[in-house]
């Protein structure tokens, strides 16, 4: 398949989700159903690939791409994802300018303290995931006192879990 | 002062260091971009960080170009997005070709383990700095806890789309105002 038409049936799936695992199921049916381009153990490889790099889980496109047509293909998936990225800019511009405003200052606050919750749900999961054991549990508590109670920076922490995790296993 | 090459190199480790997906990168920004370095207020973070969840895509490289569009512009968009995904896209590739061998290496999974949990330390530090600004004592505490446990709670029960979630939100701060600092 030709690299732009990859690049533009990536992009209408990555454009009409809002999350870059939703868009998925959208991919699924353009590559796997319609156009036989691709297939569902490629697309649960490339998921997986996503999960295991760091890095966003959206650049699962990237590994679809590379599974349709090889490197030009994985350039037309990451191409797919972080287009839509830029889109907020446009959003940022336009309450820029009106964020002195109070009322649009407490409605500012009030989406921030809303998001903090919203990070807590998004822990949930990746605990339950990730927190096995009394060694697992240590590593995150260790991390978040870290963070707490000293200017450490985050990839010195991440480096130590990994160190830990692998000393601790 | 913040410059593009610093702003390149901070984007770049946050994403491609941290293993888990696109939240615990932007609680590891926060982390650097707020409460390290002070150049975005807690106010700008929740800002962009609700804006990229109505983003379409991938919501992190969203926040990406929209944190760093707010300190250096366009360069630093564009610097940011590419260094947050260029090298994890180089890994997944790499990953694609070899998949299999990875997956069986217990050494790389045990160390990517503890990468994950302290992912989850990061994200539980995060949401404390986002709320701590607006716990001053009486209505503002009321209305941080308020918000803040509402929201958490909201992904226990049917499942609200966090669009319509946040969008309350800012309708409940147009009228439910704290007063201000003194």
């Amino acid at each position: 398949m030709n690299a732009v038409l990859l690049y533009l049936l990536l992009l209408k799936a990555s454009c009409t989700a809002f999350n870059g695992m939703a868009a998925i199921p959208i991919v699924r049916h353009d590559l796997v159903e319609h156009r036989h381009v691709l297939t569902d153990r490629q697309l649960n490889a490339a998921v997986a690939a996503a999960r295991t790099a760091p890095g966003p889980n959206g650049l699962w496109m990237v590994s679809a791409g590379y599974f349709v047509a090889g490197v030009p293909g994985a350039c037309a998936g990451w191409l797919a994802a972080v287009t839509p990225a830029f889109l907020i800019v446009v959003m940022l511009r336009y309450l820029g300018a009106r964020a002195d405003r109070p009322a649009v200052k407490s409605a500012i606050q009030c989406v921030t303290l809303a998001a903090a919750g919203l990070v807590v749900d998004a822990a949930i999961p990746l605990a339950r995931d990730a927190i096995t054991g009394w060694a697992t549990l240590a590593i995150a508590a260790g991390a978040a006192l870290v963070l707490l109670s000293t200017r450490a920076a985050p990839v010195w922490v991440i480096l130590a879990a990994a160190l830990a995790g692998w000393l601790l296993a | 002062m913040l410059s593009l090459l610093r702003l390149s190199s901070i984007y770049t480790r946050a994403s491609n260091l941290t293993f888990g997906g696109g939240d615990p990168t932007m609680a590891a920004l926060q982390n650097e971009l707020v409460a390290r370095g002070g150049w975005l207020t807690p106010e700008q973070y929740g800002l962009v960080y609700a804006l990229a969840r109505i983003t379409p895509g991938t919501n992190m490289l969203a926040f990406c170009a929209g944190s760093a569009w707010v300190l250096k512009g366009w360069p630093g968009a564009l610097l940011a997005v590419l260094g947050a995904s260029v090298p994890a896209a180089l890994a997944v590739v790499l990953l694609t070709v070899g998949y299999q061998a990875f997956r069986h290496n217990p050494h790389a999974m045990s160390a990517i383990a503890g990468t994950l949990a302290a992912a989850v330390g990061m994200m539980a530090v995060s949401a404390w700095q986002l709320a701590r600004p607006q716990m001053r004592r009486g209505k503002p505490a009321v209305r941080a806890v308020v918000l803040v446990a509402g929201a958490a709670m909201a992904g226990f029960g049917p499942r609200v789309s966090p669009i319509v979630l946040l969008g309350l939100a800012a309708a409940i701060g147009l009228f439910w105002r704290a007063p201000e600092k003194a």
